[in-house]
């Protein structure tokens, strides 16, 4: 090992703790990028893979009724690749061991097990057999928390009827990666599962002989990217059988969850390392800087004695690729550790079968490019400086700085008031301008951090309280298989348990304004209704008009619409001709493309008197009472679904509160590290450019605590100044953030409460404090006398 | 008895002067000098802080560059010497010893002394380096272990260890007390004397101009004086 090596060795080691906290900083901006990366590239492989083992569909086409038959004309569209018709319906399921029913979607397969579009992955038990007509493959997930297993009967209420089936297997599709309820934000394995029947079978129990009514089918490749126009062309061929709605894959709901989920770890996994390699070259230029200059004299000795300057950069250089190597190494094990654990997490919520966390040796190499490139950055200035030299020069001192009055002098009344103490701090922080302004950086880099992380949580539980505690408040939702008159509202008001009972009325639609097309619903709901409430962006209640419409801001977006303005309605079930509407009120909402109106206009819109097709219930809180309430429910042939909408959202919380928990944590660990290390950094280069300095004021008779608190003093400013400039800039991320997440499913608001600030503040000092420790227990120690005699 | 020494010039100064900028100020260190040096001599130059002694050591051992005149190491022209020149002279013709040793402090005595025989083309071997300045009990300890003494002879051996023919030697003695600068002293005569060495030595101390072969003086950047030593006097009979 030559000497110049020896001595980059113990150079490393005497500098440990102000490289330890640059390595830091670049280790987790490196463990962000591998861990997310990894992530990305887990989730998307497996759901790439996935798809492909079930091919996926392109489309899924919501029919009323379909000869099937009468879908070869659309077999042969042009963009049409294939298609696979299919019965659809939503159930109630009677499990004895629960009062509660509970949901389900019903689909058919075929009889015989042939490959399929979206098709099923059998996990346990086998595919249908000829021994039963009755033959039911379960939803893996809903099987397992049951714990249903092949060879066991379940109850299903089918077309008004309860029906016994025999479950054969239970599976996984690729079309429910992301299982929602309707109306659920998050998968519910407890109260909602695919229930797979035969063909035979369904046709005969829902009255559906070779008829479907929904198909799925895969496009072409060249239309894939835009199938608007087929979509179209295909509707208008089967609109006689009553088309209630296309979704593009790209809109399916668990697709779509799944696809937004990767996107956003694409992003995050560019802008958050970037925010830590950046301080973290900063930070390091700052060092180096140091370095450069306490070394001045050994650069210009190895000059002296015949070192090329090229061969003087390079050793300097190997002090940064030192800390750039072992920042990318710890970065590269700690990020493979939490994408696993990210993994992990998206197992529970994601069912893709292939979902493991792989080495991505091309993500880790990337990374320690970055990470080096951003280290050697960092110390090109400091050491390209003293290399221009002369050797002689090199090993002469630094002339001094310019001196001078610093523009706050200038401001007489003020500097006249300020102690000794005080003008000696804001000097301090004005004359060093890089190593003010690399702090303060950081410290904006680490609030911004904070900022954007604390107003991700306050958006969340916002979106949380707007959707499910302010428009719709009702505990348990009841769906019905077919339109009712008000006798069913009444009877549901009569029910054990039931403080309230409120009707609705769902009709699917497409809506139109001028070229602008949509599909659909509107919600009836009832005058003066309490348990959906439809509510301004400062959640003010929006009275449902007599007339007219009441459209969320995403839905009159997508139409080009504002209040005043008419859409054009055209309903998929009863009177099905167009009727121009007056949208009189734009409502804000986070989820879905909800519109709403009154009750009676919308029943008589679809040519009815008065229709239900929904009960909102508020309910006791007895659970005696509930379960009686559920015991009758189980008992009604006439209900489609069953929604506990006070479980859900109990549910959902409680996910929330894990999830932004560990998302919080982690984010106060990244700024920490931020906040920590370039306060850590820049203090202790301070301390020791200014040992002689301080051993004068020690000389005079200033205790420690008190030189401590001028450094102190010195962190503080630059620390709560860059934390304050960092507020926007988190503000902004924030902002980005909401425009990422917009899309017709959810919307992220823009939300921030008093305690984001706070805390914000409230860490950077915290974190400020905690630095300065060790830089106080470095003046305790300081040997200020032999300080005194250093040659300068 | 004196060794030999040529009397074609192994450096010349021509017209040399040098200007420095300090922050805001410019400095004139050197005006119109003009100096050989030739192989095998131990020169001695003296003058007061601010002379431009230091200066004339730095153009003459390439750490430095003039601002007018020529330089000739030979007869080669330094001043037109490309950077990678300078550092090849700088490795291969001079050994510079610093008034406060410059040694790099993580680095033991002979880890800095291997510094310079890493780059050199035909070292000497680094243990018997520091043997020839009588070090050869202290090999591995580091700076702050050493008394200043001992640390100008590890710079010493430093120097020397790259085989130099010329050593470049700024107030060697400017940081050493009496006994230990007359043994420094001793050394650098015996370098000249044994090896052959062409040592020249700068100082604001005049007593040590007799061990001299010639003397220059300088004051105020121009050189005033030089003369020879036809006798130089032991180091062990100067007094300071």
């Amino acid at each position: 090992m030559s000497v110049l090596h020896r001595k980059l060795g113990r150079e490393l080691r005497a500098s440990g703790l102000l490289l330890l906290a640059v390595v830091s900083i670049i280790a987790v901006g490196v463990a962000c990028f591998v861990s997310m990366g990894a992530a990305y590239y887990n989730l998307n492989e497996a759901k790439r893979s996935y798809y492909r083992q079930c091919r996926m569909a392109d489309f899924w086409m919501d029919l009323k009724k379909v000869p099937l038959t009468e879908l070869d004309g659309l077999a042969r569209l042009p963009g049409i690749a294939a298609i696979r018709p299919r019965i659809q319906f939503y159930a109630t399921v009677d499990l004895e061991n629960r009062t509660k029913p509970l949901n389900g979607l019903v689909l058919s397969l075929p009889d015989r097990r042939e490959p399929v579009i979206n098709d099923v992955v059998i996990r346990r038990g086998g595919y249908f057999s000829d021994r039963r007509r009755n033959e039911v493959i379960v939803s893996d997930a809903f099987a397992a928390h049951h714990h249903l297993a092949p060879g066991q009967w379940i109850h299903l209420v089918l077309n008004n009827r309860r029906q016994e089936l025999f479950i054969v297997g239970t599976a996984i599709s690729s079309e429910f990666v992301y299982l929602m309820p309707p109306g659920g934000l998050a998968p519910d394995r407890e109260n909602y599962g695919v229930f797979y029947l035969k063909n035979s079978y369904a046709e005969e129990v829902f009255d559906f002989d070779g008829a479907a009514n929904q198909v799925v089918g895969r496009l072409a490749p060249e239309v894939r990217d835009d199938p608007r126009e087929l979509f179209r062309r295909a509707e208008d061929l089967l609109a006689p059988y009553g088309v209630f709605l296309t979704t593009a894959l790209a809109d399916q709901a668990s697709n779509n969850f799944l696809t937004q989920e990767i996107a956003g770890l694409r992003v995050f996994a560019v802008f958050m390392p970037a925010i830590f390699l950046a301080v973290a070259a900063l930070v390091l230029n700052v060092l180096l800087g140091r370095l450069a200059e306490q070394q001045r004299t050994v650069m210009g000795t190895l000059k002296a004695l015949g070192y090329s300057d090229r061969r003087v950069f390079w050793h300097f250089l190997e002090l940064a690729l030192a800390v750039g190597a072992t920042g990318a190494v710890l970065g590269c094990g700690l990020g493979h550790w939490i994408g696993g654990w990210m993994t992990a997490t998206y197992r529970a919520f994601y069912e893709l079968p292939d979902l493991t966390n792989r080495l991505y040796w091309g993500v880790m190499l990337s990374a320690g490019a970055i990470s080096i490139g951003c280290a050697v950055l960092g110390s090109l200035r400091g050491s390209r400086a003293v290399l221009r030299l002369q050797p002689a020069e090199a090993m002469r001192p630094k002339p001094p700085k310019r001196g001078g009055a610093v523009f706050l002098e200038r401001v007489g009344w003020f500097w006249r008031r300020l102690s000794s103490d005080w003008r000696l701090v804001l000097r301090g922080v004005i004359r060093n301008r890089v190593r003010t302004l690399a702090g303060a950086f950081a410290a904006a880099m680490g609030s911004a951090l904070l900022v954007s992380g604390f107003m991700m949580v306050d958006a969340s539980q916002y979106m949380l309280d707007f959707q499910f505690k302010w428009i719709i408040k009702s505990d348990v939702d009841l769906a019905l298989k077919d339109e009712q008159n008000d006798d069913a509202l009444f009877e549901a008001a009569r029910l054990p348990g039931v403080d309230r009972a409120e009707p609705t009325l769902n009709v699917a639609c497409t809506f139109s304004h001028g070229p602008y097309r949509k599909k659909g619903a509107v919600t009836g709901i009832a005058p003066g209704a309490t348990l959906t409430v439809p509510r301004e962006v400062d959640a003010r209640p929006i009275p449902i008009p007599p007339v007219g419409v009441v459209m969320t801001r995403k839905m009159a977006e997508l139409l080009h619409v504002r209040p005043g303005d008419s859409v054009l309605v055209e309903p998929v079930k009863g009177l099905r001709e167009p009727r121009r509407v007056c949208v009189r009120h734009v409502a804000d909402s986070f989820m879905g493309l909800s519109v709403y109106a009154d009750v009676g206009y919308l029943s008589r819109l679809i040519g009815e008197e008065y229709a239900v097709n929904g009960i909102q219930l508020a309910t006791d809180r007895d659970p005696a009472r509930l379960d009686a309430l559920y015991r009758e429910l189980k008992a009604m042939p006439a209900l489609e679904a069953v929604s506990d909408r006070r479980a859900m959202v109990e549910s959902l919380e409680k996910i929330f509160l894990e999830q932004m928990g560990i998302f919080t944590g982690a984010l106060v660990v990244f700024a920490g590290v931020v906040f920590f290390g370039s306060i850590l950094n820049a203090s202790l280069i301070n301390l020791a450019e200014r040992q002689g300095e301080v051993a004068t004021l020690r000389v005079l008779g200033y205790g420690p605590w008190r030189v401590g608190s001028l450094l102190l003093r010195e962190s503080m400013i630059v620390t709560l100044v860059g934390t304050v400039l960092g507020m926007p800039i988190g503000y902004g991320l924030s902002v980005l953030s909401s425009w990422a997440y917009d899309t017709e499913l959810f919307r992220f608001p823009v939300v921030s409460t008093p305690g984001t600030w706070i805390w914000t503040v409230a860490l950077a000092v915290l974190f400020g404090l905690s630095a300065h420790l060790f830089v106080q227990r470095a003046i305790h120690r300081m040997n200020w006398l032999e300080a005194l005699q250093a040659k300068e | 008895m004196a060794a030999s020494i040529d009397r074609k010039p192994l450096l010349r100064l021509e017209n040399v002067g040098k200007t420095f900028r300090m922050g805001e100020v410019a400095v004139e260190a050197l005006r119109q000098v003009s100096l050989e040096v030739f192989a095998g001599e131990m020169l001695v130059m003296v003058g007061p802080s601010g002379s431009g002694k230091t200066t004339i050591l730095n153009i003459l051992g390439g750490l430095d560059t003039a601002t007018e005149g020529r330089v000739w190491y030979g007869d080669r022209d330094m001043s037109r010497f490309t950077p990678s020149e300078l550092t090849a002279y700088r490795r291969d013709a001079i050994g510079f010893v610093f008034q406060f040793y410059n040694l790099v402090p993580n680095l033991s005595a002979r880890e800095n002394v291997m510094v310079a025989t890493e780059i050199s083309d035909d070292p000497m071997d680094v243990d018997e380096a520091l043997r020839l300045v009588g070090l050869d009990e202290r090999l591995d300890h580091f700076p702050s272990q050493l008394s200043g003494g001992e640390q100008q002879r590890v710079a010493i051996a430093r120097a020397l260890a790259k085989n130099p023919g010329l050593l470049l030697c700024d107030e060697p003695t400017g940081a050493l007390d009496f006994a230990t600068g007359k043994r420094v002293l001793r050394l650098l005569v015996d370098l000249k004397r044994h090896l052959g060495k062409t040592v020249v030595l700068i100082t604001h101390n005049g007593a040590i101009a007799p061990v001299a072969d010639r003397v220059v003086r300088l004051r105020s950047g121009q050189i005033v004086e030089v003369h020879a030593n036809p006798e130089p006097v032991p180091p062990e009979e100067i007094v300071w």
